[in-house]
């Protein structure tokens, strides 16, 4: 499979994820919003801070596109439209999601600016709260598929998809997600009440279009995730498997964009305390309940 | 195309531009988050100089192309000349507005823009010698003592000194914070260059009974040992923490860094670097974590905080460790000039706080009436009250719509500000309807998750003089001005009361109170004429008649939106002679310092949010 279908898959996307969140926080839907956002940042200047670390800053907006993309990479829209399929592929999508933190450290770090520094250890403490949660519900899904591999684990759910099967772990896995898109009320590291915008702070121009582009790129990476692990990937009647990879990840975005319009940011400490005392013990509570239901049903 | 989405810094701030009746958002125009995502400033109405040098500030942070749209300003130094000039109203906004997308689609960032750079940002450099740190000049040239060649580096002292304090955003603490960052990086370039020197013995920084003379590891944990004397040389290293000035040099750890030379005089020597070693002589924070401190500014152009107020909060990790508050938009004298008339100081008092002009246009009256012994008809009180209600609801809503912006409810900050600049706009038949609104607006926010998880116990304070207006009413203390006042009593006005005093009980009381502020405006209003939103006929406009040659003192309590405010004039041959004003604000200011120590930083600045001070009423001495 050539790798140019599913990239363009994710661009559009990309773009359809940008106009949903532009009309979710403006209020209008303006389908060429990306555009010509894009062209304005393009065509305007893009401010070097005055001591940065130059290669923290140059880098960070990149990793961050490209641990979206890899994320993205292992993950399936059609039987066939999928990157690369590695036997351990489920496993790799966790693994591309971890250098999400260390490209926000580096934007973090990298201008030299004070709120952008805050913003970038903030999401390192964010880390400790969700990666828990990502890796927990995984596990649990790859039990009943009894395979790493991202094809598999939709096929899997060919009789039942797994938000039915393992809920639990679906909520999980979705409050996660969106801790490590850092979509709001998880949006710590970029708050722009409390950092004038943190770790996105310093960039402007074409560097700030990067690191947006990566930004929704992640939010669809997590939504396709989510797609496929919990909502039975490709898997639908009538209508051709990509289409419906593309209708659930969509649904999926946006559902992950309206939980965060409605509820205020989480205070740092309440979400490592959440997360630690309620989200483990319930992702054992799910990997031990799927491991009961795969020994009682053969 | 290109200037359809714009991102603006608004001076003074979104609160101010509510509450003169401008909304940005029904032009297709977003309050940027920082002056780094803003294509235009918006100046409205008069600014304060060092308002004026932070909006310059901001200005200069801005990536172009950049424009400046001014509405009813007229001083703009250190700013350059706004491109766009415009009244200070919708209209005016949205023609401005119109304009600056005009010029902004037509010009795009060319590399040969001219560089705007204010006098307040501009640093100083001069030259110092790498080996004797002593020599400092303004001009290049070689050292007097060795003949090396002298470095460049950013001067401290002076123009750092204005920067730090005059400055909001990001250029002040990139300053703080790159003393931290260069700090950092000496030490991995200090242990490499203690190696070099060698010591006698060795010991392991856990197990201080393990002495030997060669490099190697503790038998006892495994680690490396340090040289045995590398306490003394960490500690001095170390103690460097607070002159963050001495680290402003723009060196890196590698080149000829001026502190290379006291490195190599300790002498001692580390194989790596041990946190142990590292933090040992910092601050402990109150979890006891050793922590570098950064100074950062919050403000006077933040989002989540009313324009005009600044914080500087040392943090430590991200636990304010201590706060400092201050505001921008003074000194403002309550009598500018001895001997004004009567009917221009109502003018003045009524123009010093844009957030609640009609409180203090009425306070002015009140004392003046008090000084030469008028009283106003049962009728002009009815419709003061009307006006003021209107005022204190409106005023609320405008609190609300910080706190949005502050904890990141985008559907609250639209709805409260839509909800406020109707209330502005609107006549007196709207009046019941809002009413119902700011129920529905109090159901949803109850309803909210985690919303009162997010305020509950944050900046609790118990009931204490200093505390005024909803603020101490949410502390359970029964100070409102309204309880004595005869029009009210009438109305059958009883005051909000709640327990608790933290950020959660401030937010219900200004609910309540907008519901009950409305209720009243509009029973006051059906009982007279509907009462204009601030115009001289609600408060009265006769006031020279009234006061003539009077000679006297007078004395006048209103309760304004933030509490009570309480104005003393002297009148001689209807001159204002002397006044002394005492506002809420000014009292609550010198409250954040204590309240916001040991908070984390989003709950200090839901703390310091949630006491509604206005800059503009705290700066009047």
């Amino acid at each position: 499979m050539s790798v140019l279908a599913p990239i363009l898959a994710l661009l559009l996307l990309a773009w359809c994820v940008a106009v949903l969140d532009a009309w979710m926080t403006t209020g209008r839907f303006r389908p060429l919003a990306p555009l010509t956002a894009t062209l304005a940042l393009v065509a305007g200047e893009s401010l070097v801070p005055r001591k940065p670390d130059r290669l923290f800053f140059e880098t960070a907006p990149i990793l961050l596109l490209l641990a979206a993309v890899l994320a993205a990479a292992a993950l399936p829209i059609a039987p066939h439209l999928v990157i690369t399929d590695l036997a351990t592929s489920a496993l790799f999508v966790n693994a591309a999601l971890a250098y999400v933190l260390v490209a926000l450290l580096m934007a973090g770090w990298g201008p030299d600016g004070a709120y952008a520094m805050i913003g970038g250890w903030r999401f390192l403490g964010q880390t400790i709260a969700y990666s828990m949660l990502i890796v927990m519900p995984i596990t649990a899904v790859a039990m009943r598929a009894q395979s790493l591999l991202t094809t598999d684990i939709v096929r899997s759910q060919a009789g039942l998809w797994n938000v039915l099967y393992q809920p639990l772990g679906f909520a999980l896995f979705f409050v996660a997600a969106m801790a490590v898109s850092f979509l709001p009320p998880f949006d710590l590291p970029t708050a722009s009440g409390e950092l004038a915008g943190g770790v996105e702070a310093e960039y402007t121009g074409a560097r700030r279009a990067i690191f947006r582009l990566g930004r929704t790129i992640l939010i669809v990476s997590l939504a396709t995730a989510t797609t496929v692990f919990y909502l039975g990937g490709w898997l639908g009647p009538w209508l051709p498997p990509w289409l419906w990879s593309a209708l659930k990840t969509l649904a999926v975005a946006a559902a992950m964009l309206a939980a965060g319009h409605a509820v205020p940011r989480l205070r740092e400490a309440h979400l490592l305390a959440w997360a630690w005392k309620a989200g483990i013990p319930l992702a054992m509570l799910n990997i031990f309940l799927v491991g009961v239901l795969l020994l009682v049903i053969p | 195309m290109l200037a359809r989405d714009l991102h603006a810094v608004t001076v003074p701030g979104p609160d101010v531009f509510s509450a003169l009746g401008l909304d940005p958002g029904a032009v297709g125009v977003t309050y940027a988050a920082t002056p780094r995502h803003a294509q235009v400033l918006v100046l409205a109405g008069p600014l304060p100089p060092e308002l004026r040098e932070a909006a310059a500030v901001a200005y200069a942070q801005m990536p172009r192309p950049r424009v400046i749209l001014a509405l009813g300003t007229q001083e703009f130094s250190p700013l350059p000349d706004p491109d766009v000039t415009g009244p200070a109203s919708h209209d005016g906004l949205a023609q401005g507005l119109r304009r600056v997308r005009e010029l902004l689609s037509r010009h795009a960032f060319s590399p040969e823009a001219r560089a705007f750079e204010p006098a307040v940002l501009a640093t100083r450099t001069e030259y110092t010698c790498p080996m004797h740190p002593e020599v400092v000049q303004d001009e290049p040239g070689t050292c007097p003592k060795c003949g090396m060649e002298l470095v460049a580096r950013e001067a401290s002292g002076s123009s750092d000194e204005t920067h730090h304090h005059t400055i909001s955003h990001k250029d002040a603490s990139a300053h703080d914070d790159h003393a931290q960052h260069e700090h950092r990086d000496d030490h991995g370039g200090h242990a490499e260059n203690r190696t070099a020197e060698g010591a006698t013995s060795y010991t392991c920084p856990m197990h201080p009974e393990i002495v030997q003379d060669e490099p190697g590891r503790c038998p006892e944990c495994g680690m490396f040992l340090v040289p045995a004397d590398s306490d003394e040389g960490a500690g001095s290293d170390t103690g460097h923490a607070p002159s963050h000035a001495h680290h402003q040099a723009d060196s890196h750890p590698h080149d000829h860094d001026p502190d290379a030379g006291e490195v190599h005089e300790h002498g001692a020597g580390m194989d790596f670097m041990s946190m142990v070693e590292v933090t040992k002589d910092l601050p402990r924070g109150r979890d006891g974590l050793p922590m570098d401190r950064i100074d950062v500014p919050f403000g006077p152009l933040f989002p989540g905080l009313p324009g005009g107020l600044l914080l500087t909060l040392t943090l430590a990790g991200d636990v304010v460790a201590r706060a400092s508050a201050r505001t921008l938009t003074g000194p403002r004298s309550a009598l500018p000039e001895p001997g004004m008339p009567a009917a221009r100081f109502i003018e003045h008092l009524a123009s010093l706080d844009p957030l609640t002009p009609t409180a203090y246009r009425l306070l002015a009256r009140r004392a003046l009436e008090a000084a030469s012994g008028s009283t106003p008809s049962a009728h002009q009180q009815r419709a003061r009250l009307a006006a003021a209600e209107r005022e204190r609801a409106a005023s609320h809503l405008g609190g609300l719509a910080q706190l949005a912006r502050q904890v990141g409810l985008p559907w609250l900050e639209r709805r409260a500000t839509r909800f406020q600049l109707t209330l502005i706009h609107g006549d007196h038949d709207a009046l019941a309807l809002l009413a119902r609104q700011s129920v529905a607006l109090r159901t949803r926010l109850e309803r909210t998750p985690l919303l009162a998880a997010r305020l509950m116990h944050v900046g609790a304070l118990s009931p204490a003089d200093g505390l005024r207006g909803p603020v101490a009413r949410a502390a359970g203390m029964t100070t409102d001005a309204r309880t004595h006042d005869p029009a009210y009593a009438e109305l059958g006005f009883e005051p909000v009361l709640h327990q608790g005093g933290d950020a959660l009980t401030r937010l219900h009381v200004r609910l309540e109170e907008i519901t009950r502020s409305l209720r009243l405006a509009e029973a006051a209003g059906t009982l007279t004429m509907p009462a204009d939103f601030d115009t001289h006929a609600a408060i009265g406009d006769a006031i020279g008649d009234a006061i003539g040659d009077a000679i006297g003192d007078g004395q006048a309590v209103v309760e304004t939106p933030r509490g009570e405010a309480c104005l003393q004039v002297y009148l001689d041959g209807g001159l204002v002679t002397r006044a002394r004003l005492d506002t809420p604000s000014a009292g609550h200011l010198t409250l954040l310092p204590e309240l916001l120590t040991d908070l984390e930083l989003g709950d200090a600045l839901v703390a310091a949010g949630s006491l509604d001070i206005s800059p503009w009423e705290a700066s009047v001495s």
